[in-house]
């Protein structure tokens, strides 16, 4: 057997023992200070970093492909309940759309209310069409002979006068708007008493002849006069201008409507 | 010249008459909508004789005084005029020019509104308000127009397809 040289290879491997014994004995004097001072041991803080680090991205990744598992094996139940999901909600926006209409259709009709109590032998009638052409200020209601509606009847809606009767069908009617040129109505200031003739200008009403010494105010209420159409003191609308000439022996009062004619939807005729 | 069906300008008017009565009020400009009626008016009678575009002339009038109820006849008068003028302008030109048509519905529109007031007033209506609707007449002169510009290219599609 041939006795072993101790080599420049050899020297390595003990010079990196050694180093390891007093790395290893150094921690070990590191750890022994920090476990005797009760604080803690950097070696460990270093080491559970790295390993909080390393845990975390390795509860991430394992998460995601849980998640992305469990979302792959969900497809077809969520399929399912997006299809649910989409028909309910499909049935509540017409369910919504309807009760929008039935609130719409309730606030119409408690609108003519208190015209129907006043009037009990009125007529509760809906708007259905416009004229063809927009010269004239005429409407078109859902009754007619049937219900007992005849030609000049008055029609009152939400807030005062709306017109009267021009035309009568069996199942509908015509009525020319207080605006329409042909209108005509007997009218009568609230404050004073004072007399004069409600004629249409297509977009608002001018009540003539009213005596010249009337002290008319802007904002004066215009009710109605006893007449053959309407009764006496259903609101036509508000004075917003006053025309005066010292040469006329009366004046005229532009009148805005008491009711929004541009947006009628339901109106009560009063049957004679 | 034979032109289009009466029946199908006649299921178009009732279409149009249907359309003013109950939606184009929900889409005017400035308080004004176009007139389909006259749109249909004038697109039948370029296309056909003069008689015939009368005839059809005087029953789209009616109707528009039935519905309007207050205006008498005046819509007949001025419309069975119109559909005539229409009748006759066209005979020298082509009638499926887009441009020639859009301008004759424009003087047509002009031309039905200067006769409407004057029939009205002859009613018994304040003379003048020819005058006092006169920017209305402009503004549906523009709208009518470009209805009738609209309306002969989708005529013109079906045609194609046919």
């Amino acid at each position: 057997m041939e006795p072993h040289i101790f080599t420049y290879r050899d020297e390595r491997k003990l010079l990196a023992l050694i180093a390891v014994i007093i790395a290893a004995a150094g921690l070990a004097l590191v750890q022994i200070t920090a476990a005797r001072s009760g604080g803690a041991s950097p070696v460990g803080t270093v080491a559970t970093s790295f390993t909080s680090l390393a845990q975390s991205a390795i509860s991430a990744v394992v998460g995601g492909v849980r998640s992305i598992g469990g979302g792959l094996l969900a497809i077809p139940g969520l399929s399912h309940d997006n299809t649910a999901l989409r028909a309910r909600n499909e049935r509540l926006q017409r369910e919504n759309a309807t009760l929008h209409e039935l609130i719409a259709a309730y606030a119409a009709d408690t609108a003519v209310r208190p015209i129907v109590n006043l009037y009990p032998r009125g007529v509760v009638a809906r708007v259905i069409g416009f004229p063809p052409e927009n010269e004239s200020r005429t409407v078109t209601i859902d009754h007619g002979l049937a219900s007992g509606i005849a030609t000049n009847d008055g029609v009152l809606g939400p807030g005062g006068v709306v017109g009267r009767v021009v035309a009568v069908g069996p199942l509908s009617s015509t009525v020319a708007l207080i605006t329409d040129y042909t209108s005509q109505v007997p009218a009568i200031t609230q404050r004073g008493r004072w007399w004069g003739i409600a004629r249409g200008n297509l977009t608002s009403v001018r009540v003539e002849y009213i005596p010249q010494d009337a002290p008319l105010k802007i904002g004066d209420a215009i009710v109605t006069g006893e007449g053959r159409v309407f009764p006496s003191g259903e609101p036509i609308g508000t004075i917003a201008a006053i025309e005066r000439n010292d040469a006329t022996l009366y004046q005229t009062a532009v009148v805005i409507p008491a009711v929004d004619l541009g947006a009628l939807d339901r109106v009560v005729v009063l049957k004679k | 010249m034979a032109g289009p069906r009466w029946w199908v300008a006649a299921l178009l008017l009732v279409g149009a008459l249907l359309a003013q009565t109950t939606l184009l009020h929900l889409a005017t400009v400035r308080g004004v909508a176009p007139s389909l009626v006259l749109v249909i008016v004038v697109w039948y009678a370029i296309a056909v004789d003069t008689r015939r575009a009368a005839i059809f002339g005087m029953f789209a009038g009616l109707t528009e005084d039935v519905f309007a109820a207050t205006t008498g006849g005046a819509w007949t008068v001025s419309t069975t005029l119109v559909a005539i003028i229409a009748g006759m302008l066209s005979r020298g030109f082509f009638a499926d020019s887009i441009p020639l048509v859009a301008a004759i519905t424009a003087f047509a529109t002009l031309v039905r509104a200067l006769v409407f007031w004057v029939v009205m007033a002859a009613q018994g209506y304040p003379s003048g308000l020819a005058l006092l609707h006169f920017h209305q007449a402009l503004l549906q002169m523009v709208l009518n127009a470009m209805a009738m510009a609209v309306f002969v290219l989708i005529v013109r599609r079906f045609e194609n397809r046919t």
